[in-house]
């Protein structure tokens, strides 16, 4: 039932859909901004004077998903393509690993 | 739902990396052989999916917002083991590479969310799903991400940063995601559903979600 032909389209199919949420990214990121977002945590944090607490041990390369030095949008369109690839290399280098070694059917 | 340092206090950091640990190594041992070959990067494109659909911050007007978190999704489609390792693998990045969540309490952020809410999302799945695959879908996200920001709630609450205000921290992020979880399980059971009916061939156990 799932041929190379077949096994090639849902691939491309999802390299599609991954893309269009990695553009997406920038947008909804604008849009929350725009209503001065808070996460539940955020608010308990606020709620209980835990909010200095917070120190940050590691800050990453791509802080906040951001590009230091680049407009916002483009940091976290940025952010979103370098986390999805890394994400999907990972993972499926995990998936083989964990594989019975078959080829399906 | 992602705890920085500085948080949690550390006995509590510890405990909960040592179990997230041991968790994910009774995972992975159970999902060898899970996948074939051949739909062994199904992992890493729903691993991939699950960080992309985390960046989508859903503007909620009044200050608040909601990303789909994914994990009774991941459970779905891959079962609960590999589900789990799936999101694990996006909390370590998302840590390590964009300091979302922190370092020291990576442990606990893997607890919460590649433990808690998968294998939660998913039990309340199996329960479900056998009268409505599409309401198991649904109540399973939900309530996944609601059991994960209670486990949260908790270990913050147990933490001198929070004033051991337990109650306080339990019934803000309890009650916030109880209704922001409505979109998590939207968004579940309508990604399970479609997902299925696309290519019942790619999950081949999960086909009856769209039932």
């Amino acid at each position: 039932m799932c041929g190379p032909l077949r096994v090639r389209d849902w691939r491309a199919t999802a390299a599609l859909v991954l893309l269009a949420l990695v553009v997406l990214a920038p947008v909804f990121g604008w849009a929350a901004g725009q209503v001065g977002y808070a996460e539940p945590l955020e608010n308990a944090a606020e709620a209980t004077g835990a909010t200095d607490d917070a120190d940050p041990v590691h800050t990453g390369l791509l802080p906040g998903y951001t590009v230091p030095g680049t407009p916002t949008a483009l940091g976290t369109l940025v952010a979103a393509l370098v986390g999805t690839a890394l994400t999907l290399a990972v993972a499926t280098g995990l998936g083989r690993v964990l594989a019975d070694g078959t080829d399906g059917d | 739902m992602h705890i920085p340092d500085g948080y949690v206090d550390l006995p509590v950091a510890v405990a909960l990396a040592v179990a997230s640990v041991v968790v994910l190594a009774v995972a992975a041992r159970r999902s060898e052989g899970a996948v074939d070959g051949e739909r062994a990067p199904l992992v890493g494109v729903v691993a991939a999916g699950v960080f992309a659909a985390q960046m989508l911050n859903w503007p909620i007007p009044g200050g608040t917002s909601a990303h789909f978190v994914g994990g009774a999704l991941a459970a779905i489609l891959l079962g609960p083991h590999l589900g789990a390792l799936c999101v694990a693998t996006v909390v370590t990045v998302q840590s390590l590479l964009f300091g979302d969540g922190g370092v020291v309490v990576l442990g606990a952020n893997v607890f919460n969310m590649a433990v808690v809410e998968v294998y939660v999302g998913y039990a309340v799945y199996r329960l479900v799903a056998p009268y409505s695959p599409f309401g198991g879908a649904f109540a399973a996200g939900w309530l996944g991400i609601t059991a994960g920001a209670l486990a949260a709630a908790l270990q913050l609450g147990a933490s001198s940063a929070f004033a051991y205000e337990t109650l306080t921290v339990v019934a803000i992020m309890g009650v916030g995601h109880l209704v922001l979880g409505l979109v998590e399980g939207a968004v579940t059971a309508v990604v399970a559903r479609s997902l299925a009916d696309a290519r019942p061939d790619l999950w081949p156990d999960r086909s009856g979600v769209s039932a």
